[in-house]
């Protein structure tokens, strides 16, 4: 079942009282005017979007799907309208479950729309990335850390926008290394996806140098015959001295008992305090207090979140690749997005595609509750082409070679 | 004939006080809302003054008594009174006001407004914005033609740069340029417009008379990466020979032979180097240092940095009163 939302947001040309350019250079008739479709897909009742709770009745974060973040990126293409004869739709597309994510890609695709936003989680991937293979399609995924998706399904048709884990935990090893906070004490939780973060933070931690003192499973609760596993003051009373607390804990309830709880007073990481993130609303550099506050506008004062920034970015390289190939062609678009031009994320050094994973290289933000404490790449940390491969799998470890 | 014109002031008697040619720098900070003067002699801080918040571009008057400055956060152009040092007045901009132009002909001001993604006109006489010419995403540099009949405006997030038309307030054509266009230079001839390409790393060359890029200039300072070449400020010497590019993130300025779009050099200077301007007598270069906290002067006939004075955080602009 696949809800089309009646929402067709075609790029306008702005304020009024401009000159058809086109017509005016060249004395010819205007070209006629082609459309680039670009489709967003969400899942209704996404695990990941749903409410987390303390108890029944306190909400502690509601995580929204990031169609704002691809209003704004069209909203930002509108004026390119003026210089193209092209303009660009935006389609929301919102189906019941993962498995039907690909049927609705696949309609849209024979139906004439290229690029897709894919906001789902990790399991919706491989039909996907069978279903299109050899196609004309890009799919940009906008919200899944996955590293096997980037490693394993390996998947040329699919554009990495968000950043992987491998990324993620790189940027905030970076720091801590940084601060000399070496010695770090884990905290890992029950879900697949704490173990995935803890293996991408302990991958880190031998990449730059960093020691895992301990790595303590807790036991999400208050069973009080489980303490030794549920408060972080016993969890943490371990023989050597740590530096830090790296907490890995999806579900949240945990992780939000553990700073002021330890044992010696020490900074925690992870999944709360500091969490390295692709975006933060308090994000004020490289421009980017202009996109939070137009995505403020747009959605009535959200926050802009990681996931936001990667639709917004996602739209925002299909326009530029319709504007500086000035092409309707997808075939152009696509060699333009996966090559090396450049795009800016305003995160700083210009972003691009890896040509190994198609994991898009960027900046990660190391964010506190209501600061950006650095950004990683931090200084010091050195690479032979470009700093933003220090974070994430580069070429030579990559199990992925699309370029091969 | 400036000097004309001051003895005509004098005579007048008129305030604001008449300019004396004092040498002295001003530099905005973003980050402590102020304009540090720094004595050309000493290189000491003479005054430290508050200005609304976030400071930016900064432009005096044609005779050099007033001094204006886009404060961003708070939505005006403070008015500096140059010899009292002191806010004397302000105007009221459309939202975060960065960078602007002043023609004092037709008492205008042509400031971009980021937030609004538009060009306000605004009348300094009556205090008002008369029109809101609208611009692609985060409007940035601004500058007037000579004749006053064409305003050049930069997108930053479109990668645009408009010309309006200054009677109607009319976008009269667009080109695109490199990624994330900051600021512009015309060559004296008219038939250039130079500009900055924060992220792809050169200065663009737009043909005014065709208005397409007509060429481009790339940067390699020793010892950088390709990446941390930035481009944001740049200026012209008043014979359009040679052009000072301040390349941010790569912590030099580049000198350029106009005529041949050819790098003359490199001159070292601090973090995230912005804002860049030369002495009258074109000896002496002054850059601010985003990052560093602090102002570069720099001798233009060795090409070496003389010293580097500590101002507020996040220096953005520079001007020398001479």
């Amino acid at each position: 079942m696949i809800k089309v939302r009646g929402r067709l947001l075609t790029a306008l040309i702005l304020a009024g009282g401009l000159l058809p350019l086109a017509v005016a250079a060249d004395q010819e008739p205007a070209p006629p005017r082609q459309q680039v479709k670009i489709a967003f897909v969400d899942i209704d009742g996404d695990p990941r979007y749903q409410p987390i709770r303390a108890y029944e009745r306190i909400v502690l974060k509601t995580p929204t799907h990031p169609f704002t973040g691809a209003e704004i990126g069209l909203d930002d293409a509108a004026i390119f309208s003026r210089m193209l004869p092209i303009d660009f739709a935006l389609n929301h597309i919102t189906v019941k479950s993962p498995a039907e994510v690909e049927p609705a890609v696949s309609a849209a695709l024979a139906t004439g729309t290229n690029f897709f936003l894919i906001d789902a989680p990790a399991d919706a991937f491989k039909p996907l990335a069978e279903a299109v293979r050899g196609r004309d399609a890009l799919l940009f995924n906008v919200s899944e850390p996955d590293d096997a998706l980037r490693r394993d399904l390996c998947a040329a048709e699919f554009v990495h926008v968000y950043p992987s884990r491998a990324q993620l935990m790189d940027g905030l090893v970076q720091f801590l290394v940084s601060r000399k906070w070496r010695d770090l004490l884990v905290f890992e939780g029950p879900s697949p996806a704490d173990a995935a973060m803890t293996a991408a933070f302990t991958h880190s931690a031998q990449k730059f140098g960093a020691r895992i003192v301990a790595d303590q499973h807790f036991k999400p609760g208050t069973d009080p015959r489980d303490r030794e596993q549920n408060d972080p003051a016993l969890l943490s009373a371990v023989n050597r001295d740590f530096d830090a607390v790296f907490v890995a804990d999806e579900a949240f309830d945990f992780a939000r008992t553990v700073p002021y709880r330890l044992a010696r007073p020490r900074p925690v990481v992870g999944s709360i305090d500091l969490t390295p993130v692709a975006w933060h609303w308090t994000w004020e550099r490289n421009g980017a207090a202009q996109v939070n506050s137009r995505f403020e506008r747009k959605s009535r004062g959200r926050h802009m979140a990681g996931a936001d920034w990667a639709a917004w970015l996602a739209v925002k390289m299909i326009a530029q690749s319709a504007l500086r190939t000035r092409s309707p062609d997808f075939l152009k678009q696509r060699a333009f997005i996966l090559g090396d031009g450049g795009f800016d994320g305003d995160k700083g050094l210009a972003v691009s595609v890896r040509t190994w994973d198609h994991q898009v290289r960027q900046a990660v933000l190391l964010a506190a509750p209501y600061e950006v404490v650095d950004s990683a790449p931090i200084e010091g940390f050195l690479h032979r082409t470009n700093e933003l491969d220090t974070l994430g799998d580069d070429e030579p470890e990559s199990k992925c070679h699309l370029d091969r | 004939m400036r000097k004309s014109l001051l003895l005509l002031i004098c005579l007048c008697a008129c305030a604001p006080a008449a300019a004396k040619d004092t040498g002295l720098i001003f530099v905005s900070n973003e980050k402590t809302n102020n304009i540090i003067v720094i004595d050309p002699k000493t290189y000491k801080i003479t005054a430290d003054i508050k200005v609304a918040h976030r400071p930016r571009d900064m432009h005096f008057n044609a005779d050099h008594t007033l001094l204006y400055v886009a404060c961003g956060d708070d939505d005006v152009i403070d008015i500096l009174d140059v010899a009292k040092l002191k806010v004397v007045g302000k105007l009221v901009t459309g939202p975060s006001p960065e960078a602007f132009a002043v023609d004092e002909k037709r008492k205008r001001i042509y400031v971009s407004d980021e937030e609004a993604s538009s060009l306000s006109i605004i009348d300094m006489e009556h205090n008002s914005i008369v029109q809101e010419v609208p611009t692609g995403s985060e409007p940035e540099g601004v500058l007037e033609s000579d004749d006053g009949k064409t305003v050049y405006v930069t997108s930053e997030a479109g990668d645009l740069v408009h010309a309006i038309d200054a009677d109607s307030g009319k976008v009269v054509h667009d080109v695109v340029v490199g990624l994330r266009p900051r600021r512009l230079a015309a060559t004296p001839d008219g038939k250039e417009l130079w500009v900055t390409a924060e992220l792809a790393g050169e200065v663009d060359i737009i043909d005014r008379g065709r208005f397409v890029v007509a060429g481009s200039i790339g940067f390699q300072p020793p010892g950088m990466r390709k990446a941390d070449v930035t481009p944001v400020g740049l200026v012209m010497t008043r014979d359009g020979k040679t052009a000072y590019v301040t390349l941010g993130h790569a912590a030099h300025v580049a000198m350029v032979d106009v005529t041949a779009r050819k790098v003359l050099g490199y001159i070292l200077v601090g973090k995230r180097a912005w804002g860049v301007t030369l002495s009258r007598d074109e000896k002496t270069l002054y850059v601010a240092n985003g990052l560093g906290d602090d102002v570069t002067i720099i001798d233009t006939k060795t090409r070496k940095a003389k010293i580097s004075v500590p101002v507020g955080r996040i220096p953005y602009g520079v001007l020398v009163d001479d």
